[in-house]
C-alpha cells in the first residue's frame, strides 16, 4: 500500500491536511456505497431466498407468500433496494429474517468478541515479531538470525485453521491445560472479576495464538529487514562514530525509523483479523462477526449479511484512512510534505 | 540482549494461565444430597454440561423454523397435552400424559376431550388452563403467524373451553393421525404472550424471549447469542421431586470435532450426535460411553421423473441394481451403524414389511434391463447411448455432507461399469434445495424424515409436487389411492395391510434409490445416569437425568 501524493508530497499533491482528509473520506463513502450496492444485488443473486429455510418443514404457498409479503421479498427487487437505502440512511439496519431481531443488536453483540479477539491476535503477533524480528536483525546471516527464519517460514506456511487444530490438539487434547471454545467457562459467573477476567484471558489464549502466529511470521520478516536496512544507513553510522553504545544506537536512532513502516502494517492488520477470523472462530466457538456472517449466509438472512457485509467495510476503509495518518503523524518527513 | 530474548509473558505468568483449577473451569456445583455416587439411587442436583453445533433461533417455535436444538429446549419449556412414546418397533407409538391427564373420542371420532391435570401453573404462579390450550390453537392457525406445522391443523374446526380443566377439539374428519394432529405443537402461555397481536409476532422474536415462561421441567435462566443457553430447574413443575439437575447448559460449538474433544476433556458430559469416527474415539475412554438408536432419516437418490431419462420405472430399477449399495453403507457406516435402504417405511417402525428385501447389486442384470429398453453402447465409447444421445447426468449433493458427497462419487464409480456416466456435483444446502425444488436438476442425494403417523402423502403422493417434498416429480394415481385411504383409517394399526401395499409398489417403481438407514451416536459421560436419548428426543424425558458427583 503506497501512500497517496498528499502524504508524500508528490507534484500535484495538495498541500493540506484538510483538502486530503475531505478526499479520502468522499472516496471512503462512495467506496463503502459501492460495497453495499454490489453486495445488495449479489446476495439477492444467490439462488433460494429467505423462506427456503422454511420449505423443509412443509410451509405451503399461502404461507411462504405471507413470509415474503411480510419481509418486503414480494417488491421489485430495485424498490428493495431503494428501501434499504432509505433505511439504512437513517441509520437503520433493519432485523434480521432468521432471529427476528435487530442486526444492530446482533453485530453490537458479536462485535466486542472479534475486536477482544483480534486485539489478542494483534497481541502475539507483534509481540513475538518485534521481539524474535529484531533479534533476528542484530546478526544478520547468525545462528539466531537462521533459526528465526525458518521457524518463520513454518507458520507462515501454514493457514490458521491448521494452526488452530495444532494448538487444540496440543493443548486442549493431549496436554489438555486450555479450554478449546468459548469466551468464558460454565461456571464463570460463580468466580470473582478478577477469576472472571483470568477465565477470559485464558479462553482468549489459544484463538489469539492461533490468529497471530500465522501473521506473526511474516511481520517478523518485515521487521528483520526494515532493521537490517536501517542499520546499515549513513546517519546510523554517524551515530556509532560519535561513540554511542550500540544499545543505544538501535533503539533510539535506529528501531524509531525501523519501525515507522510497521504503525502502518498495523493499523491495517487490525481490520484484516476482524473480517479473516471465521474459521478460527467457529474452531474456537468465538462468539464474533465471523461465526454470525457464516450463520447469516447459510440461512441467506439478507439483512443480516448485509449489515454484516457492510460493517466489515466499513473497518477495512476506516482501517485504510487510519493507516495513512498514523503515517503521517508518526514520520517527521511526511508531516513536513503535509 | 537479555531483554529482549524473554518470553512475550513472564514464565509464571504463563504457568499460572495454563493450570486449569485456578480458573474454575470444572468447579460446578455437584449433588449435595443423596447417596453415594453409583448405588443407583438418583440424587438431587449438579449440572449437566451438553454441546451442540447448532443454537436456537428464538423461544417461540411457532415464528421459527423447527431446529433440532430449538425443539430440544422448547419440549423442556412447554409441553404437550400427551407424550408421544418412542416404542413404535412393534406397534403404533403409544401416548402417556402430560398436560392432560386422559382423553376419550365421541362415539363418532370427530370429537376428543382432554382432561388437564389440577396442580399445573406457569412459572410465574398463573395457572395453565383449557384457555391456554384454544388460545394456542389459535395462534398455530392464524395466518401471520405462518408456523411451518399450521398443515397439521387444517382438519381441527374448532377447539373448545369446556371448563378451566376440560378442552374439546372438534374435526372436520376422521383419520389416522387425529390425536397426533391435536397434540402438535406446544401448549403456551396466553396471558403472558397474547398482549402482542399475533400480526406483530414475526418481527418481535427476542419479546417472547424477554416475556418468556415455562410449563415443563426447565425454564431458561440465561442465554448468550453463539455461547451458551442455561435451564434451571422450574421449581413450579406439576411433577413432584422433578427434575432432579439444578442446571441443564447447552453449549454452542459449531464444529463438531471441537465439541468431540471437549467431551474427551470432560468440559462436556453429553452431544446428541458423534459421527461414526469420533464415537470410536468415544468409546475407547471408560468414562464415557456412546448410545446408539435407529435415525428417522432414510437418505435416497432421489431421480427427477419429469427428465425422460429416469421417465421410466424399469430403468430406474436398473439404476438400483447397478449401485452397490452394501459396500457403500459398510464403508460409510461401519460397524454396523447403518444398513442399506429399503423403503421409507424404516426397517425400525412396526409397519415395515419385514418380508421386503432391498433389490440386490447385480450390475448384469441392470445391462439386460437396459439393453431391452435401447440403452446400448453403439460407438465403443463404453457409455450407453440410445438414438444418439448418452446416459450421462449430474449427480447433485449438498455441501457439508461427507457421507452423501463419497457416496456420490462411489455411485459415480459403480454406474460407469454398466456405461452410465453420472458426475457428481457439490452444492451449498440452500442451492441444492432451490434448485431440486425447481425441478432443475437430474438427480439429487438427499435425506427424508419420517414421523409416527407413517403418512408419507408428503413425499410420494402427486399432489406434494406443488406443495410438499415430491420434489422428483412420482406421480402415481395407484399410489395416490393407497396413500389416501391409509391415512384415512381411525386406527392406524389398522393401516398395515394399505402401508405394506404402498413398500410394494414403491419397491417396484423405485421414484428412488433407498440407499442407507442409519444410527444416530448420542455420546454421554457415565456420571450422567438415566439419560434415555431416542428417535423422539436427545433430551427425552431430561426431568429424570441425574448426575454423580464427580470423583
Amino acid at each position: 500500500m503506497g501512500l497517496p501524493p498528499a502524504l508524500t508530497g508528490g507534484p500535484r499533491g495538495d498541500p493540506s491536511v484538510a483538502g486530503f482528509l475531505l478526499r479520502r473520506l468522499t472516496a471512503s463513502f462512495l467506496l463503502l456505497f459501492a460495497v453495499a450496492t454490489g453486495v445488495f444485488f449479489l446476495v439477492h443473486a444467490a439462488p433460494g431466498d429467505p423462506t427456503d429455510v422454511f420449505e423443509g418443514q412443509r410451509i405451503n404457498r399461502e404461507q411462504r407468500e405471507t413470509l415474503r409479503h411480510l419481509y418486503g421479498l414480494d417488491r421489485p427487487l430495485g424498490e428493495q433496494y431503494l428501501r434499504w437505502l432509505a433505511a439504512l440512511a437513517q441509520g437503520e439496519l433493519g432485523l434480521s429474517l432468521a432471529q427476528q431481531r435487530p442486526v444492530a443488536t446482533i453485530l453490537a453483540e458479536a462485535f466486542p468478541a472479534t475486536l477482544l479477539l483480534a486485539t489478542g491476535a494483534i497481541a502475539v503477533e507483534f509481540g513475538i515479531a518485534l521481539l524474535l524480528g529484531i533479534a533476528a536483525a542484530r546478526r544478520p546471516g547468525g545462528y539466531a538470525d537462521q533459526t528465526i527464519r525458518l521457524g518463520s517460514l513454518v507458520f507462515v506456511s501454514q493457514p490458521p485453521f491448521w494452526i488452530a487444530l495444532m494448538l487444540v490438539l496440543l493443548f486442549a487434547h493431549l496436554w489438555p491445560v486450555l479450554p478449546a471454545s468459548h469466551m468464558r467457562s460454565v461456571d464463570a459467573d460463580l468466580l470473582s472479576p478478577a477469576g472472571r477476567a483470568w477465565d477470559l484471558l485464558r479462553h482468549l489464549l489459544l484463538p489469539s495464538l492461533a490468529l497471530g502466529l500465522y501473521n506473526a511470521g511474516s511481520t517478523l520478516r518485515f521487521v528483520r529487514g526494515s532493521v537490517i536496512e536501517v542499520m546499515g544507513t549513513d546517519y546510523i553510522r554517524a551515530a556509532r562514530a560519535r561513540g554511542l553504545s550500540e544499545r543505544r544506537v538501535l533503539w533510539v536512532h535506529g528501531l524509531r525509523n525501523a519501525l515507522t513502516p510497521l504503525i502502518q502494517l498495523f493499523a491495517l492488520s487490525f481490520p484484516q483479523l476482524l473480517n479473516g477470523a471465521l474459521l478460527t472462530e467457529i474452531i474456537f466457538a468465538w462468539p464474533g462477526l465471523g461465526r454470525a456472517t457464516f450463520a447469516a449466509v447459510l440461512s441467506r438472512d439478507y439483512p443480516l449479511i448485509l449489515g454484516l457485509t457492510l460493517f466489515s467495510a466499513f473497518v477495512v476503509i476506516l482501517g485504510n484512512l487510519l493507516a495513512d495518518l498514523l503515517q503521517a503523524a508518526a514520520d517527521p518527513r511526511v508531516r513536513r510534505h503535509a | 540482549m537479555n531483554r529482549m530474548r524473554r518470553l512475550p509473558l513472564p514464565p509464571l505468568l504463563l504457568l499460572a494461565l495454563l493450570a486449569p483449577h485456578l480458573a474454575g473451569c470444572g468447579a460446578r456445583e455437584e449433588p449435595q444430597q443423596g447417596g453415594p455416587a453409583g448405588d443407583g439411587t438418583p440424587q438431587r442436583g449438579g449440572t449437566v454440561v451438553t454441546g451442540w453445533t447448532t443454537e436456537p433461533l428464538g423461544i417461540n417455535d411457532l415464528i421459527f423454523p423447527t431446529t433440532a436444538v430449538g425443539s430440544e429446549v422448547h419440549f423442556r419449556v412447554f409441553q404437550h397435552l400427551v407424550e408421544e412414546q418412542p416404542d413404535f418397533a412393534e406397534h403404533p407409538a403409544t401416548f402417556k400424559p402430560q398436560l392432560a391427564e386422559s382423553w376419550e373420542w365421541s362415539d363418532d371420532h370427530k370429537v376428543l376431550t382432554f382432561h388437564l391435570r389440577k396442580n399445573l401453573v406457569w412459572s410465574d404462579g398463573v395457572p395453565l388452563t383449557a384457555e391456554d390450550v384454544r388460545w394456542s390453537w389459535q395462534a398455530q392457525v392464524h395466518p401471520a403467524v405462518a408456523w411451518d406445522s399450521a398443515y397439521m391443523k387444517e382438519h381441527i374446526r374448532d377447539v373448545e373451553v369446556v371448563d378451566p380443566q376440560t378442552v374439546r377439539f372438534h374435526f372436520t374428519r376422521v383419520y389416522a393421525k387425529q390425536l397426533l394432529d391435536a397434540n402438535e405443537g406446544l401448549i403456551l402461555p396466553k396471558h403472558a404472550w397474547s398482549r402482542l397481536p399475533f400480526e406483530k409476532w414475526r418481527e418481535n422474536g427476542t419479546w417472547f424471549f424477554e416475556n418468556r415462561l415455562a410449563a415443563g421441567p426447565f425454564r431458561i435462566e440465561s442465554w448468550t447469542a453463539q455461547q451458551e443457553m442455561v435451564l434451571v430447574r422450574n421449581e413450579r413443575y406439576w411433577e413432584k421431586e422433578r427434575p432432579y439437575l439444578d442446571r441443564v447448559v447447552l453449549r454452542f460449538v459449531p464444529d463438531a470435532s471441537s465439541l468431540t474433544t471437549q467431551l474427551l476433556n470432560g468440559e462436556i458430559d453429553f452431544i446428541a450426535q458423534v459421527s461414526p469416527a469420533d464415537a470410536k474415539r468415544v468409546r475407547e475412554r471408560p468414562e464415557l460411553q456412546v448410545i446408539p438408536f435407529w435415525s428417522n432419516l432414510f437418505v435416497a437418490v432421489a431421480w427427477n421423473h419429469s427428465r425422460p431419462l429416469f421417465a421410466d420405472a424399469e430403468v430406474r430399477r436398473a439404476l438400483t441394481l447397478a449401485i452397490d449399495r452394501r459396500s457403500i453403507v459398510e464403508t460409510l457406516w461401519p460397524g454396523g451403524t447403518g444398513r442399506v435402504g429399503i423403503s421409507p417405511l424404516l426397517q425400525s417402525v412396526w409397519a415395515h414389511d419385514k418380508t421386503l428385501q432391498p433389490w440386490p447389486y447385480d450390475p448384469a442384470e441392470a445391462r439386460k434391463i437396459l439393453a431391452a429398453r435401447g440403452w446400448k453402447d453403439g460407438d465403443g465409447d463404453g457409455l450407453l447411448d440410445r438414438g444418439g444421445k448418452k446416459f450421462s447426468f449430474e449427480l447433485l449433493s449438498n455441501a457439508g455432507n461427507q457421507a452423501r458427497n463419497d457416496a456420490a462419487v462411489m455411485i459415480q464409480q459403480q454406474l460407469r461399469q454398466v456405461g452410465i456416466e453420472a458426475t457428481p456435483r457439490i452444492l451449498e444446502f440452500n442451492t441444492l434445495v432451490a434448485d431440486t425444488r425447481s425441478g432443475h436438476f437430474d438427480a439429487a442425494i438427499t435425506g427424508a424424515t419420517i414421523d409416527t403417523s407413517l403418512d408419507l402423502s408428503g413425499n410420494f403422493h402427486s399432489r406434494s409436487i406443488q406443495d410438499g417434498d415430491n420434489f422428483f416429480r412420482y406421480s402415481s394415481p395407484a399410489l395416490d389411492r393407497l396413500l389416501d385411504e391409509a391415512a384415512g383409517q381411525k386406527n392406524i394399526a389398522d393401516a398395515a395391510p394399505l402401508l405394506h401395499q404402498i413398500e410394494h409398489q414403491l419397491h417396484r417403481d423405485q421414484p428412488v434409490t433407498f440407499l442407507w438407514e442409519s444410527q444416530r451416536l448420542a455420546a454421554i459421560n457415565r456420571r450422567v445416569h438415566d439419560a434415555r436419548p431416542n428417535l423422539q428426543s436427545a433430551f427425552f424425558h431430561l426431568q429424570d437425568w441425574w448426575v454423580s458427583p464427580r470423583p
